[in-house]
Formats: structure tokens, sequence, C-alpha cells
């Protein structure tokens, strides 16, 4: 071959070339190789901290190593150009072996239907039997009951049982393409967000989970109406739930239910999911007899100038809870701790204004996560069928038996390509008790 | 009182009483000991069983009742009495004792780590919200067999390496039999995957998110599917597929001990 190569070469290349890479492409060599490196980005993957901060990078590694990291896309290795790269050839190469292996059954499929092999051969080395011609109607009643019978000639029968399992590898590796197919799918046209609601308040939009923490809008109104939660006596939560109305563009309420742990609400192709719960304080202050109520972080503006609710913390000194309060002091900023539980502390002048802490009240908001995955139907169709697949590969096998008729006896004989062990112990049954 | 845990104990002393019935035999090579090996095996499976029976039971008396397949501890009892159950169904094909040692071997280990070491938490925990799902039952048993099968696989890999004889079965059986475990540990490994991903959609709004334990057991499931290509088109037997079975198994006991321990992530349950 390189000799015939090296001579001339100049002819033969150009024509060579597609052909070795579509071999190349077609091989089994190709996969292995392939799915080593996935294996080994997984690896890597599940080793070094995926999507962090270059703070927390810092923190694990040298500066060195988070720049090689960095460079290489290993932040985010299962979403980095390689990684797709590594699964589209995947993809091409599992479509391409899969295309060939349905060519070559269909090939196959007439062979041993129309002439029938050495049965004298077959049944001289094991895989075989003889009977007088008398047990016949016996054989035919055996395997008459799962067998498909196929007479070839006048003296010869065909008795074949799971030929289906010689489609099997062909369902698995369909089934794998459809995963990745549902997969791309929900990368091109999926969303996943984060909504945090306390009971009664409403929102129209979700936080997106990826970098930027941009709101994703959702095209209906999400309202908390109750949010509980039940926990065992060891103070484990035992359910959280939240009930919630959806309200439709148009304002009108479209769909109402609850939401738990384990069952997702879905409205139009996006799902909502309990996903998490906690407890934020409201703090109830009065500005110049005015009584406002604030979240963390939040900034009232009711006084002669406005402040922000900084920090809650549980416990100040042991003067019970407190929160600290910012605000600006012309150009300067300063802050100032309202203790609850501290009569002199529960008071302050913030820039003229009186502001008195009343109360700290905790609240639970429940915390759901919103996914919409246009290629979840297909991901699923994709994990049945690949169950079926296995079965039918591993589980079942296919064997063909060729009754033959010699006048006064019966040559019984067959093969099995891919479990001789199961097929010679099936044999062993069928030729048990014949004279 | 009885409880579980003086059945579960009486299981232990019998997975001992097991492994040292394989070492008479090896001692006196007399083949009654076999049988009665046999009937040690079938013995501590019962008892075993009726302790996992009585946890289910107990954890309802105390109003919290659940499936014992929820944490660490239960997931180390349930590990052992799966190969057992495996043992016994391959049992017209491990005539072999060489392969019943070692997974009375392998039970033992996981029995007498799952009582005494001191980070397992052996009370009987309420299910959290998480967990409380009919796809729990399923995917844990799943993943379960395949890690047995996977146990029998490696001990026929290992086995290779130690030369046939009257305990230890020839090439071509051992090879036969880690076929048929691999076999067996794929299909149930993948049914894990998919039941748990399917389980993920439902309880955590993404049916695949980079988990270490789902990446983990997409290693595995990548590990023994080359194991079988190379077996199916490269014809690879014997010593190479021994080897592939031992990497196989390490990754196996990544994907169930090392992720708790090594890295961090939603499966923690389990730790």
């Amino acid at each position: 071959m390189t000799a015939t190569r090296s001579n001339n070469g100049k002819e033969s290349e150009p024509a060579a070339r597609p052909g070795s890479i579509f071999r190349f492409l077609t091989s089994v060599r190709l996969a292995i190789v392939v799915l080593s490196l996935i294996a080994a980005t997984s690896v890597l993957g599940s080793v070094i901290k995926q999507g962090g901060t270059e703070e927390e990078y810092l923190a694990l590694y040298p500066e060195k190593t988070y720049h090689f990291i960095k460079l290489v896309g290993l932040d985010d290795a299962y979403h980095s150009p390689w990684f797709y790269f590594l699964l589209g050839v995947f993809a091409l190469n599992l479509v391409l072996c899969t295309l060939q292996r349905i060519r070559r059954l269909a090939r196959e499929k007439g062979a041993g239907k129309k002439s029938v092999p050495d049965v004298k051969a077959l049944a001289a080395g094991g895989s075989g039997f003889t009977v007088p011609a008398g047990s016949r109607e016996e054989i035919f009643r055996r395997l008459g009951g799962s067998y498909r019978k196929k007479p070839i000639s006048d003296t010869a029968i065909l008795y074949e049982k799971g030929s289906l399992s010689r489609y099997g590898v062909i369902v698995i590796h369909t089934s794998v393409l459809l995963i990745l197919l549902g997969g791309l799918m929900g990368l091109l046209g999926g969303q996943k967000g984060f909504i945090v609601l306390h009971a009664g308040e409403e929102t129209n939009s979700a936080m997106s989970r990826s970098r930027g923490q941009r709101a994703i809008p959702l095209g209906f109104t999400v309202r908390c109406k109750d949010f509980r939660v039940s926990f065992y006596p060891g103070g484990e939560p035992k359910e959280y739930a939240s009930d919630i109305e959806i309200a439709d563009a148009a304002g009108k309420v479209a769909k109402e239910g609850r939401i738990r742990v384990n069952e997702p609400l879905s409205y139009g192709g996006v799902r909502l999911y309990q996903s998490t719960y906690g407890m934020s304080n409201l703090f109830t202050f009065v500005v110049d007899g005015k009584r406002i109520v604030l979240g963390e972080q939040e900034v009232a503006s009711a006084g002669k100038a406005p402040f922000m609710v900084a920090r809650y913390a549980a416990e100040v000194h042991n003067f019970g809870p407190g929160v600290m309060v910012a605000y600006m002091d012309g150009q300067e900023p300063k802050t100032i701790w309202f203790l609850s539980k501290v009569e002199k502390m529960k008071t302050h002048m913030i820039e003229g204004s009186t502001v008195t802490l009343e109360k700290i009240d905790g609240k639970y908001y429940t915390g759901l996560e919103v996914a919409r995955d246009p290629g979840v139907p297909v991901v699923l169709t994709g994990f049945g069928l690949m169950l079926l697949g296995l079965y039918i590969t591993f589980f079942t096998f296919h064997r063909r038996i060729y009754v033959v008729d010699e006048g006064d006896r019966i040559i019984v004989a067959g093969a099995a390509p891919r479990n001789k062990e199961g097929f010679l112990e099936e044999l062993k049954k069928l030729a048990e008790g014949l004279a | 009182m009885i409880t579980h845990h003086t059945i579960l104990g009486v299981a232990t002393i019998l997975y001992l009483a097991l492994f040292f019935l394989h070492i008479l035999y090896f001692a006196t090579k007399k083949k009654g000991v076999v049988q009665a090996a046999w009937y040690c095996l079938w013995a501590t499976f019962v008892i075993q069983t009726a302790g996992i029976g009585m946890r289910w039971v107990e954890s309802y008396r105390l109003g919290i009742g659940h499936v014992p397949l929820s944490n660490y501890y239960e997931s180390l009892i349930f590990f052992s009495w799966s190969i057992s159950v495996l043992v016994i169904i391959m049992k017209r094909r491990l005539t072999y004792p060489a392969i019943t040692f070692a997974a009375a071997a392998f039970s033992l280990v996981l029995m007498a780590y799952a009582s005494l070491a001191p980070g397992v938490d052996k009370v009987i925990q309420p299910l959290i919200p998480a967990l409380q799902s009919n796809w729990l039952h399923v995917h844990v048993i799943t993943c379960f067999i395949a890690y047995a099968a996977f146990v029998v696989s490696f001990i026929c890999g290992g086995l290779f390496f130690f030369g046939s004889g009257r305990v230890v079965p020839p090439a071509d059986t051992l090879d036969d039999i880690n076929y048929r475990s691999i076999i067996i540990g794929f299909s149930m490994l993948t049914s894990g995957i998919l039941t748990g991903a399917v389980w993920a959609h439902y309880a955590w709004g993404s049916y695949w998110s980079w988990d270490p334990k789902e990446t983990w057991s997409l290693i595995t499931w990548i590990v023994y599917a080359l194991v079988l290509h190379l077996r199916m088109t490269g014809g690879w037997r014997g010593r190479k597929t021994a080897i592939l079975s031992i990497i196989g198994f390490a990754s196996v006991v990544m994907t169930y001990f090392g992720v708790n321990f090594l890295l961090a992530g939603l499966h923690s349950y389990a730790t």
C-alpha cells in the first residue's frame, strides 16, 4: 500500500484524502479518542472550581495557574468552545457510525434466510444435534412457542428469535444523539432564572443566574399568595411550598397552584420550581411621625435626608438585634446603629429628622427557580430510547436455528453470534428428552 | 430491646463468618465448606434484609417514615446488600470460591465501616424535602446494583492477575463473568443516571447541572462504554479487559466515596 502510494502519490493523494478522512470520522477509534477526551475534560471540570470569581480563583491557585485556567476556558469547562467541539465531533462520528451500521445490517439482512449453512458441521462443532425423524413434531412444538418460523425449502426450516437485538446498538446511538440534540435545543432556546418573593409580592421578571445578573422578562406576572414552611421536631425543614398565582400579560389570572419541592408548576413552556426559602428582615421606622417599612439595602426618602438600611445583626454586643443605617452628612458618608431592645438606641436624629426604629420583623421569602427548556421532551425521549436500546442489546440476543429434514433423521443446528454460551444452554434444553 | 442495629450487627458478624468459611476452604479444600459458605450467605442475606426492613419500620414509628435509602449509612448497608444479591443471582456462574470470597470481603468492609466509622451517622434522619420523591427509590436502587456489579467486575479483573487454580477461575471464565457484570452494571448505571436526571428535572429545574456526582457518574459511564466498545469492536479480552475493569472501578470509587469527601456539590446528603 505504502509503496503504491509513494510511486504515484500525485494522482492518488487527492482521491485518497477525502476517503481516509471519511474513514477516520466513521472509525470506532475516533469515538474512543473523543470519549476519552470528554471524560478527561469532565475530570478537570470536577476538580477545578467552575464559574467562580477572580478572587475565588486567586485564593485557590497561583496567579499563573489562574491565567492558564482562564485562557483554556477551564473555569467553565463544560461550556468552553473546545468542549463543544469535542461534542460536535462525537455527534458527527456517532451519526456516521450509525448510518454505516444500518447499511451493513441491510446488506446482511437477506443472507442466512435463503440458504442453509452446513448444519452437519455446526452439529459436529457442538452447536446442534441429530434426532430421529419421529421427534419432528415435538421439535416443531418446542420451537413454535417463541421462535419465528421461516420455511426455506421443502426440507429446511429456519427458526429465528431476537432478531431485534441487532438493532439495539442503533437504538442506543440514536438515543445519545437525541440527548445531545435536546441539550443543544436547551442551550439555544432555553433560559434559567431565579425569583425571590415574599408573600403578597409579585414580579414579571426573573434574575438570570449567569454572570451579569440581568433581568429576564417572563411575559406574565408571578404573584406569591402565600408561603409556608414546616419543620421536623429536630428543626430540619419538612416541607415548604408557595401558593402561586400567574396573571397573563393582560392581567387576567391564568393559573393558580401550589409549588412544592419536586412538584413544579408549568405555564406557557416555563416551569417554576420551589428551590429555596429564607428569612429576610423588615424594619419598621417612624420618620418624623410617618411610619415606613424597609427591607435590607432599601433606601428611605421620607425624612429630610435619605438613609439606607445597611446591615442587620441579630446580636449587637449583647444588646439584642440591631440595624446599621447609612446616610450622607453633607459629602461624608456616616453610619449609625439602631437597637430595637435598647430604649436609648431606638431613636436618633438623622440630618434634622427624628428617626425611630419601631420593630424588626422576620419574614419568610420563597426562592423559585424559573426554567424554560424546549429540549426537555427530546432529552426524555432519548432517555426512554436508551433504556430500550440497552435492554434489547444486552438482554436479548439473536439466534437462528435450522431444522433440516433428512428423511430418517432430523438435524437441528444453529448459531448465536453474540451469546454462544446462552445459546448452547438453550439447545441443550431443546434436545432434552428427545430420543 | 432488639433494634435494627442489633440485627445489622448480626449480619456483619455473619459476613465475618462467611469470610472465615472461605479461608477455611482455602486451607482444607473440602467441598462441604463451600456448601456451608453458600448457606451462610443465604442466612446473612435474610438477616440483613430483615435489618433493613426493621430500620424502615422503625422510621415510621418515629413519625419520619421513609425507605432506608437516604443517607450515607443507609447507602453503605444497601451497597453491601446489593453485592450479596448479585452474588446470589450469579450463583450458577460463581462456582469458584475466589469471587464469592472477595465479594464477602467487600460486604464485610462496607458493613464494618458503616457501623464503626465515627464519621458515619447511624441515626434515622427525616427526609429533607428534595428527597421526598418516588424517584429516590428507583434512582438509588439502580445506582447501587450498578456499583455492586462493578465490584464483581473489579474482582474478576483483579483475580486475573492471580493465576487460575482450584480457587481462582480460568481466564476465560473470569472474562465471561466480568463481561456479564459489566453489562448489568452499565445498564443499571445508565438507568441510575437517567432516573437521576429526570428527578433533577423535577426537583432542581435542570436535568443536568454538572454537579460533581453527576460528572463522575458520567465519567464512569464513559469508561465502561469504552470497555464495551473495545471489547466488541477491538476484541479486547483477558489482561486488557482486566486492567480496564480495575480503572472503571477506580472511577466508581471516586463517584461513590471520592466525590463526597473531596468535592462539594448538590449530592451532599450522602456524607
